[in-house]
């Protein structure tokens, strides 16, 4: 009788945490299912009630995205590949130079003792903290004098910016992470702490690396406020193309649509490739230790 | 090589943010010796050895190492070698190349041939010649100490600085290393610093250990004589196995009496006594106290309060208004957790110390530090 009772309960709980997962699948995946049927529709299917799951694919939104085919001549497809090489060259560029400097600067935090060294890490940590719109008046004002405004050059330093404390955190974690005595035991041999540094430390902590560097790449991807913001026309990156993608003949819903599509992606690329060091750099390596 | 000092300390200060981890300490290490530095964690061991090492900027002191100043020099001008507890071998090289890693560094670089021949060589002495082409990461924890070992080896330094070499393995694995490091000794006739926390493991490899604690080296000498005189409280407490028994005692009109206790014991017993504050501790090596049934006549009142089996023997702990103390006993004895005991001090057996200073006051005229 009980156990008839219990197990009912259980198949009810059951149900119930299905239901919820399905809600949730729905919330979450319906509209990238969404965005990538429609990024395969034509303007005649886009808008017809009920949505259409089956159609004649329609590869124009891409082509224009690209810059290949027959829309790569047509007024509305100008920029939007443009745009995609800006995102590239932006995300490229800073994440690279964000890393660098963040591993420089993560080594000798977690290696060396200066002064004002706490203060120092906890006010490359609120570079973080920031909310871009606070400052982003300023920085257009900035840019505009320095003539950084709607170049790829004004935005790789905004990604350098944006993204220099997270790579310095998270390279300090990795760091920690080393014991110093690989170090130590390279100079009490006859090597230089460089040699040490670059030979031995670096190759302990490229997984760190490369977790750090897909974080910064997707935050320089998806990056937006900034962009936004500095850019006017040649340097805007594929989020801002996006947002305010509209052609001589209206939104270009097709062709947002791919270009939505193309800028997950890499995204995807990205996580599936750093997967193993995610959890990892999210604790700042303190989980890496030995 | 004369028996000179291979290894000079003086006056060794270091603080870590503020912390004091060295406050003047003196060693020195001669040459062809194993000087064991026991001592508690956080004592100041392995500052000591980075210090030697040249690993650590220290705060005041002088550095001799092989009759040379070498305070401010480099660490690899100092031709010393030096093996961590845990973390000892490079994962980015396989076991092979951390051996050779010193004979390729700018500093101590060799031709390649006469590499291979010393790392098998090596390899061969340690035994892990069968390991050379394995990458480090397949290693057991006795494996991975061999291996820094031979790293630490292979290029014959002047000097090996071994920090807790053996304290991450277990106890037959450490024991083994031990006696090899020992043959090593004798045949590389090698000066060695070997820093634990192990009094057992110290006094089995050293020819003469040192108490370290509190970043001031307590006493330094053959363990007999540290025995037959021990400095301090620190001393006796980091000596022995079970350590030195201290009851609170104080003096009275030519006697030493001890807190709660029927026995007396005449001052003259204790050689010269320095003046002290009044309130002395009684310390006596566990192994010369009498432990007996209770009610024995001239003894003092105890109580057994634990019993550790040895297998051959056991260490019981007895509790006295005094202070407790272990001391092994026999199987034969019969004692069980609660028993009444009794115990008794043999004349000339206690050392006297001042309560507050913790320095020895009795023996004074013995020749003691």
């Amino acid at each position: 009788m009980t156990n008839s009772r219990t197990s009912m309960v259980d198949l009810v709980t059951r149900w119930l945490i299905l239901g919820l997962l399905i809600v949730y699948t729905i919330y979450n995946v319906g509209p990238i299912f969404w965005l990538i049927l429609s990024s395969f529709k034509s303007r005649m299917d886009l808008f017809t009630m009920p949505p259409k799951l089956f159609f004649t694919p329609d590869f124009s939104g891409y082509q224009s995205v690209f810059g290949v085919g027959a829309a790569k001549d047509s007024a509305s497809s100008v920029g939007v590949f443009d745009s995609l090489v800006n995102s590239i060259i932006v995300s490229v560029a800073g994440t690279s130079l964000a890393v660098f400097f963040g591993t420089l600067a993560g080594y000798v935090c977690s290696r060396f003792n200066f002064r004002g060294k706490g203060d120092f890490m906890f006010f490359v940590l609120s570079t973080r903290m920031l909310p871009p719109v606070a400052v982003l008046v300023f920085y257009h004002l900035m840019f505009a004098r320095l003539g950084l405004a709607d170049t790829r050059f004004g935005l790789v330093l905004v990604a350098i910016f944006a993204n220099i404390g997270l790579a310095t955190w998270i390279m300090k974690g990795f760091f920690d992470g080393v014991p110093k005595e690989v170090e130590q035991i390279a100079i009490v041999n006859g090597y230089t702490r460089m040699y040490a540094f670059t030979r031995l430390v670096l190759p302990m902590v490229k997984g760190g690396i490369a977790a750090t560097a897909g974080f910064c790449f997707i935050f320089a991807w998806n990056e937006f406020a900034f962009a936004s913001i500095l850019t006017t026309t040649q340097a805007k990156t594929l989020p801002v193309k996006i947002s305010a993608a509209s052609g001589a003949t209206g939104i270009e819903w097709t062709q947002i649509c791919a270009a939505g599509v193309v800028l997950i992606i890499p995204v995807l690329i990205f996580f599936y490739l750093i997967r193993k060091h995610l959890l990892m750099g999210m604790t700042f390596g303190v989980l890496g230790r030995r | 090589m004369s028996a000179g000092p291979m290894l000079q300390l003086q006056g060794l200060k270091k603080a870590y943010k503020g912390k004091a981890a060295l406050r003047g300490l003196d060693l020195t290490v001669n040459d062809n010796e194993i000087f064991a530095l026991l001592g508690p964690t956080g004592a100041g061991k392995s500052s000591t050895l980075l210090a030697s090492a040249g690993l650590i900027e220290l705060d005041a002191g002088r550095v001799d190492l092989a009759g040379r100043d070498v305070t401010d020099a480099d660490p690899a001008s100092r031709d010393v070698a030096i093996v961590f507890e845990g973390f000892n071998l490079l994962p980015v090289l396989d076991v092979k190349d951390n051996i050779a890693f010193a004979l390729r560094s700018p500093e101590f670089r060799e031709a390649e041939d006469e590499i291979a021949r010393r790392v098998g060589r090596t390899a061969e002495l340690l035994r892990i010649s069968h390991l050379l082409d394995r990458d480090v990461g397949t290693l057991s924890g006795g494996e991975r100490q061999r291996v820094a070992i031979a790293r630490a080896l292979v290029r014959r330094p002047v000097m090996f600085l071994l920090d807790e070499p053996l304290s991450a393995l277990d106890l037959k694995l450490r024991e083994g290393l031990r006696a090899e490091l020992r043959q090593i000794h004798r045949q590389y006739r090698s000066t060695m610093l070997y820093a634990t926390h192990d009094y057992h493991g110290a006094i089995a490899i050293a020819d003469r250990i040192g108490i370290i604690d509190g970043g001031v080296l307590q006493q330094a000498g053959p363990i007999e004589e540290i025995y037959r005189l021990p400095a301090n409280v620190l001393v006796g407490k980091l000596i022995g196995s079970p350590s030195m028994a201290f009851l609170e005692a104080h003096v009275e009109s030519g006697h030493v009496v001890i807190k709660g206790a029927e026995q007396r014991l005449p001052i003259g017993e204790f050689g010269t006594v320095a003046p002290g504050s009044g309130k002395v501790l009684l310390g006596v090596w566990p192994e010369d106290i009498e432990v007996g049934p209770a009610g024995a006549e001239g003894a003092s009142a105890g109580t057994v309060y634990a019993v550790d089996n040895r297998g051959f023997e056991r260490a019981i702990q007895v509790e006295t208004p005094a202070g407790s103390f272990r001391k092994v006993v026999p199987l034969s004895m019969p004692v069980a957790q609660g028993d009444a005991c009794s115990f008794r001090i043999p004349a000339r057996a206690g050392f006297l110390f001042d309560a507050e200073s913790g320095r020895r006051i009795s023996q004074t005229g013995e020749g003691g530090r």
